[in-house]
């Protein structure tokens, strides 16, 4: 018996170790789908705070590209100003239903803006922490853009931080269609370069081009329609050669991003709620 | 030591060497750990760091997982390492048991670390050689700076 109590006792780590190793698989395998889970990520007070102070002392040093990025959007913005004054001009007191249906949908947009403290894009599954939380009206599933277009999606909420899935993530698709059609299909990112994501079942009679802006569609209820995606890089045909899949050049670059705009969708719950029915 | 975490969340999580790996000298953390520590201490002080990383790097299970396993063949690695005239209770160091020794200790601790970092962060990756290419460089550059503390530390 004292035997044996000896033997235990000396042999005693190679079962803290089988039990920290299965408490390690536990949070590597539950992660994904257990919400407490939140707790063990960036977005928790204590990690939040430190990679706030962080962030704010590298932001100094990015500033320049910072303010590249916000011209190059201003111009952009005052292009499309332009091309839609035209438009206006050319359709007065002749909006289509459809126009009134999207500007009516922009209208329940309200933007909450964040700074992104934390980000990676060289895992399979990159996710993006920013200082806005439930307090300020931000919920899981809610969209995430910058200026320069789509970054994420909201999936887990602290009172003060949030972690966002990155559009560079292998769980993230999100709804999108090529500017001008109206066809449709799902971006997805598959590892790699993280400036080029792709997007699959482009039917072929859509007739895609290289240089074609893609833009989200505005079906999912995360985003509005309209908002910039990316340019076609490359036209591939599909697994059973019934469709294209296109390679898009991401019109954001994720690992520079620092400024970005939570997407509160007013009538998100009246959408999803239809969509339910 | 918390100096050493510090280090890793904050600067060298955002290192990439040419794209591909990461330096984790957070294996540091049990590297110096004397001959004859209690082992179920060492597992917990491993784990215990790993999860601290895991936190910061949003890589649940990840880095206290590999972490853990580090810690249980630390003992027998310093075993194996450590020249048979040295005292029961050495302190892993260069001085301690000779540059060439410590240089393997350190490169075999840290290879089957990276092993099992590398191992359970690609469980969904879809390209191998990039994982073990991300595996090498990372590997070499942690080794590297190991050593750069290492020499650092004995200066003081």
């Amino acid at each position: 018996m004292r035997e044996l109590l000896d033997r235990i006792s000396q042999n005693v780590h190679w079962v803290v170790f089988l039990l920290l190793e299965v408490l390690s698989g536990f949070l590597l395998f539950k992660f994904n789908h257990y919400q407490g889970s939140v707790w063990f990520t960036q977005a928790n007070t204590v990690a939040g705070k430190v990679l706030e102070w962080e962030a704010k002392g590298l932001q100094y040093m990015n500033l320049g590209k910072e303010n590249a990025y916000l011209v190059r959007q201003n111009t952009l913005l005052q292009h499309n100003l332009n091309v839609l004054r035209h438009e206006l001009a050319g359709l007065k007191g002749d909006t289509s239903v459809t126009q009134r249906y999207h500007i009516d949908l922009l209208k329940d947009v309200e933007m909450i803006p964040a700074q992104v403290i934390s980000n990676s894009v060289r895992q399979r599954d990159n996710l993006i922490t920013i200082n806005v939380g439930s307090d300020d009206g931000v919920q899981p599933e809610m969209g995430v853009v910058s200026g320069t277009g789509v970054v994420g999606i909201v999936s887990k909420v602290t009172p003060h931080y949030s972690l966002v899935l990155s559009v560079l993530n292998s769980r993230s698709s999100i709804s999108c269609r090529l500017r001008g059609t109206e066809y449709f299909g799902y971006m997805k990112w598959n590892g790699g370069n993280p400036l080029q994501v792709s997007m699959d079942d482009v039917p072929r009679h859509a007739k895609p081009r290289i240089g074609d802006i893609v833009e989200t569609s505005g079906f999912s209820s995360l985003f509005p329609p309209g908002i910039f995606l990316g340019r076609v890089a490359q036209i591939h045909n599909s697994g059973d050669g019934l469709a294209y899949s296109l390679e898009i050049q991401m019109g954001t670059d994720i690992a520079h991003v620092q400024n970005v705009c939570v997407l509160k969708y007013n009538m998100k719950e009246e959408l999803d709620s239809l969509r339910r029915q | 030591m918390l100096l050493l975490l510090a280090f890793q969340v904050l600067i060298l999580n955002h290192v990439q060497i040419s794209g591909y790996g990461t330096p984790l000298v957070f294996a540091c953390m049990i590297l110096y750990m004397p001959m004859g520590s209690v082992r179920t201490g060492i597992l917990l002080w491993g784990f215990c760091t790993g999860m601290l990383v895991d936190i910061f790097s949003n890589t649940p299970g990840v880095a206290s997982g590999s972490m853990t396993f580090a810690a249980l063949i630390q003992q027998p690695l310093l075993r194996l390492t450590v020249p048979r005239d040295a005292p029961e209770n050495i302190e892993p160091s260069m001085q301690n048991m000779g540059t060439g020794n410590f240089v393997r200790y350190a490169m075999l601790l840290m290879l089957f670390h990276h092993l099992v970092y590398y191992g359970l962060e690609s469980f969904s990756l879809y390209h191998m050689t990039d994982a073990v290419l991300l595996m090498l460089t990372s590997w070499v550059s942690s080794v590297l700076l190991a050593l750069l503390l290492e020499a650092f530390r004995r200066k003081n």
